[in-house]
């Protein structure tokens, strides 16, 4: 049942980047908005690994903070100090509902895996 | 997550990208206006958006809104035509600070990002579909 949770937790990840890539859009023409992004790659990997820690010389997992918002660092040329770039923010948003779309589609066959072996 | 906090976001990009393409629009058909209600040329003008913060449980969304419309202080276009009803008594009009291609330059750019909000929404509608869809 851990792979439900964590593939539950995925999902919700990409549902609340998806509304930080949603204001990045909303914002790009406001002056000096900076884009923002989820850090999520590490989280994603965290979750899904949840590395054992059996002996003190083991990796430690990195903590796991779920809101983590990071600033977009690279900055356009541009007087108002808005660095959102549409093209980038589009980008990411359809990135963004792939990984979603995998999540859901994976939850939903271990959904089915535990239908067919209660069938059974 | 709260399902409505970012169709409120999405909803006030594009009410913020309508009101600016009224403004642009306004400038574009006041090009050549010389006389107003106030007195001289149509000004130019010009929108302040400003980030919203739509708060959603533990984290906050960054709305747009539409701050004011404010009017370009640059100086008006002087050309010579004494034959022109607003000219001066050396045969002088001033007409509005419009420049048309900028003004279709910020409708192509106010367009775009309208065009992306929809995209974003669609794209949350299609994903909220999906997690209906979880286990069928």
């Amino acid at each position: 049942m851990d792979e439900l949770r964590s593939l539950e937790s995925f999902i919700r990840l990409t549902l609340k980047r998806h509304g930080v890539i949603a204001s990045n859009i909303a914002n790009v023409e406001t002056p000096g908005y900076r884009a923002r992004d989820l850090r999520f790659r590490v989280q994603l990997e965290d979750e899904m690994l949840k590395l054992k820690v059996t002996d003190p010389k083991h990796i430690r997992p990195a903590e796991i903070n779920t809101s983590a918002l990071v600033e977009v660092a690279e900055d356009r040329a541009w007087k108002d100090l808005n660095n959102v770039e549409l093209d980038r923010e589009v980008t990411k948003m359809i990135e963004n509902s792939i990984l979603f779309q995998a999540g859901i589609n994976l939850l939903s066959s271990k959904i089915r895996m535990f239908k067919n072996a209660l069938r059974r | 997550m709260e399902i409505s906090a970012l169709f409120k976001v999405i909803a006030s990009a594009l009410e913020a990208q309508r009101k600016r393409m009224n403004v642009i629009v306004s400038n574009m058909a006041n090009a050549h206006t010389t006389r107003t209600a106030g007195g001289g040329p149509y000004r130019r003008k010009d929108v302040v958006f400003v980030p919203e913060e739509v708060v959603e449980g533990d984290e906050t969304l960054s709305g747009v809104r539409m701050l004011q419309v404010v009017e370009d202080p640059s100086p008006f276009k002087v050309i010579y035509n004494p034959g022109h009803p607003d000219a001066d008594s050396n045969g002088y009009v001033r007409l509005p600070n419009v420049d048309v291609l900028e003004e279709m330059v910020n409708m192509m750019m106010s367009l775009r990002s309208y065009e992306a909000s929809i995209s974003a929404l669609n794209t949350y509608k299609g994903m909220l579909m999906k997690t209906l869809e979880i286990g069928r």
